[in-house]
């Protein structure tokens, strides 16, 4: 696993604030020229698919940290996903004074505890039958919310959650909520890039590389892999909170092994163990049906009798996945750093033979 | 030992629950824990050779079990014919698909590896759904459906036909490793790849029996469940869960280790549906696992492996 994981030069680096400063300019700036875009070009709700990005992005930033940076797998985040979800869909609709954000606070905070319950032992398995262990306790968490049917209502699901209001905002449209999903994106971003900056980041990076070489060197390392468990786990939390009150409406399907899944799928495909792939997979693999299905109105020769294959988009979803590990297997950030850095190189060229060129003139 | 204390523990098991309830529970439960068995020896395999947890091992059950609903109960062809002709379908995809994506990739990290599987794993259940839609299909037995009643217990006649399957696989595969030049080369690489590959075992014909061993041993299992359980195109995720679970129980990377892990969940997971409400019946066998795993971290069976730094 040790693969693709960034080097970071020097501890005083002010590259990745800049980064995070023009990443936010970019992704607040989105709903404002997507708006001018006409649905009938596109066929995809790029705001909405941006909101649901952005709470699988909360989900996949802490899941990144813990596999890419301190090299501990999970296949069971979507349980905690659903513990937010769910504190916010029982408390809110039972309570109609129950103010929403605090739904989200103690969702956040109750999957943060279980985290840390369940972190405790279960984080001193290694690899293989670590990720057995994290999705054994997916499963149990999942058959819960399928089963407690007196607080979840099984599989029917809680319905009519209302919308997050927080300081007299309501934010009852995908518009509004957009905001405040990116912000909170962006926040998580800001303590990650903090921790990775600090003693318990260093810490991290040993304890990839070599668990028993970094416990030598005195580096506390079951204490860090819970730390980092539970600080994911709080962020999945964060993340169902919002999914509840972006859906209005929960069941416990949504929170299956498949989505633990696609949570590990997007660090993945984005870019393990880089600071940005969080974002970028989960960008990246949120679109990638609503672009499949797309596809037949965008290019007018794609073929007819493909059109008719209805299940041509999960197909081509399963072949792409393939297709983007075999040629970008450090992921998808990766690839867009590679491509920014090979254009501003051929700028810099273009604007030396330019000079050059001027200088001939003269 | 462990497969001493397993016995020992059924055999108390149908004492302390009485006669043919007990009996009646290890039956069934062996009848599930066959198939977990046959799927786990295909995740340990692939394992032990390339290191990879393959996720599309449930997909090629589930192929396995549509395949033989086509080909005997929709074409009528005879069903010994249409089990060689599932197999051998469900073995070239996933040979095929190590050529195609697990060989050019084996340099690359494990995890890449094993996204790569997730997609094989949902481009297959695409292609299964736009073939034969998302209903549930029955499958007619091999061998009629009269349940056999064996002291107080009954038991319909595939589940023999299941365990016959499961013992002529794992006499097979044990054949196979312990006999042939090859089975004991993919030994010696699981073992030390790199010492293996310096004395002639090639590591690309390696992986490539791994995968077409795996697929074959995930369709048979499909196939002879497939008139107990029915079959849809999403039966292969569950029965993918529970083959790794009891892969990893027995100790990833030991085909013993898969056997007993395989019996012991399907055993488990029968008793515990017996006493407690049936919905939280994966929820407890999934808790009994983690409590095993947290006693012994490497499995059941499986060897704990020194750390070197």
């Amino acid at each position: 696993m040790g693969d693709g994981i960034e080097k970071h030069k020097g501890p005083a680096n002010v590259h990745d604030y800049r980064t995070l400063l023009l990443v936010a300019i970019f992704v607040f700036t989105v709903p404002l020229w997507a708006h001018f875009i006409p649905g009938s070009v596109i066929h995809m709700d790029i705001v909405n698919l941006m909101v649901l990005s952005g709470i699988y992005a909360c989900a996949v930033v802490g899941l990144n940290l813990l596999v890419g940076y301190a090299g501990q797998i999970s296949l069971g985040h979507a349980a905690f996903f659903g513990i937010g979800a769910y504190s916010v869909a029982i408390l809110c609709t039972n309570f109609a004074w129950f103010p929403t954000w605090l739904g989200i606070a103690i969702g956040a905070s109750l999957a943060g505890i279980i985290g840390w319950l369940v972190g405790v032992p279960v984080l001193k398995l290694k690899g293989h039958y670590l990720a057995m262990a994290t999705l054994g306790l997916g499963e149990i968490i999942f058959i819960l919310f399928r089963e407690l049917t007196g607080l979840t209502k099984g599989t029917v699901g809680i319905t009519s959650i209302p919308p997050l209001s927080l300081f007299g905002l309501r934010f009852d449209s995908d518009f509004k909520l957009y905001f405040l999903v990116w912000g909170v994106v962006m926040l998580m971003m800001l303590i990650i890039i903090n921790i990775i900056r600090s003693r318990v980041g260093r810490g991290l990076r040993a304890l990839h590389s070599s668990e028993v070489a970094a416990e030598a060197m005195g580096v506390n390392t079951s204490k860090y892999k819970t730390k980092v468990f539970v600080l994911s786990a709080v962020f999945a939390g964060v993340g169902g909170g919002l999914f509840a009150m972006f859906q209005r409406y929960v069941n416990p399907e949504s929170f299956h092994f498949t989505l633990s899944i696609l949570f590990i799928t997007m660090v993945v495909v984005g870019g393990m163990g880089n600071l940005w792939g969080g974002i970028v997979g989960a960008i990246v693999l949120t679109f990638l049906p609503s672009v499949i299905t797309a596809l037949p109105e965008w290019i007018p020769v794609f073929p007819s009798s493909l059109q008719n294959f209805g299940n041509y988009t999960l197909v081509l979803y399963g072949l792409l996945l393939i297709v983007f590990m075999i040629f970008l297997p450090q992921g998808v950030a990766y690839g867009l750093s590679r491509g920014a850095s090979y254009a501003s190189t051929g700028a810099r060229r273009l604007r030396d033979i330019w000079n050059a060129r001027k200088y001939e003139g003269d | 030992m462990i497969t001493g204390l397993a016995v020992a523990a059924v055999i108390a098991a149908s004492l302390i629950f009485k006669g043919s309830t007990g009996l009646q529970w290890i039956l069934s439960g062996l009848t599930v824990g066959s198939i977990y068995a046959l799927i786990a020896m295909g995740f340990s395999v692939i394992y032990a050779s390339t290191r990879v947890i393959n996720f599309a091992q449930g997909e090629f059950a589930m192929l396995g079990g549509m395949l033989i609903y086509t080909f005997s109960g929709r074409a009528h062809i005879p069903t010994a014919l249409g089990f060689v002709l599932a197999v051998i379908i469900v073995t070239l995809l996933g040979a095929g698909f190590e050529r195609v994506a697990i060989h050019p990739l084996r340099k690359s990290n494990v995890i890449t590896m094993i996204i790569v599987t997730i997609g094989f794993s949902i481009f297959l259940r695409a292609v299964a759904k736009w073939v034969w839609g998302s209903d549930t299909v029955p499958v007619a037995s091999f061998s009629g459906d009269k349940p056999i009643r064996i002291f107080g217990a009954s038991l319909v006649p595939q589940s023999f036909w299941v365990f016959g399957f499961t013992a002529l696989a794992v006499v097979l595969v044990f054949l196979f490793f312990n006999r042939t030049l090859l089975g004991k080369g993919m030994r010696a690489a699981a073992g030390n790849a790199d010492a293996a590959s310096l004395v002639g075992v090639n590591p690309s014909t390696t992986s490539l029996t791994a995968w077409t061993l795996a697929a074959a041993l995930g369709a048979a299992a499909g196939i002879v469940i497939a008139p107990i359980k029915f079959v849809a195109i999403d039966v292969g995720v569950m029965l993918g869960l529970k083959g790794f679970s009891a892969a990893v129980l027995g100790g990833l990377g030991s085909a013993p280790g898969a056997v007993v892990g395989g019996l012991v969940l399907g055993i488990l997971e029968t008793m515990v549906a017996g006493v407690f409400p049936s919905g939280y019946k994966d929820a407890v066998a999934f808790l009994i696992l983690i409590l095993v795993l947290l006693v012994r971290p490497q499995g059941l069976l499986g060897k704990r492996e020194s750390v070197k730094v």
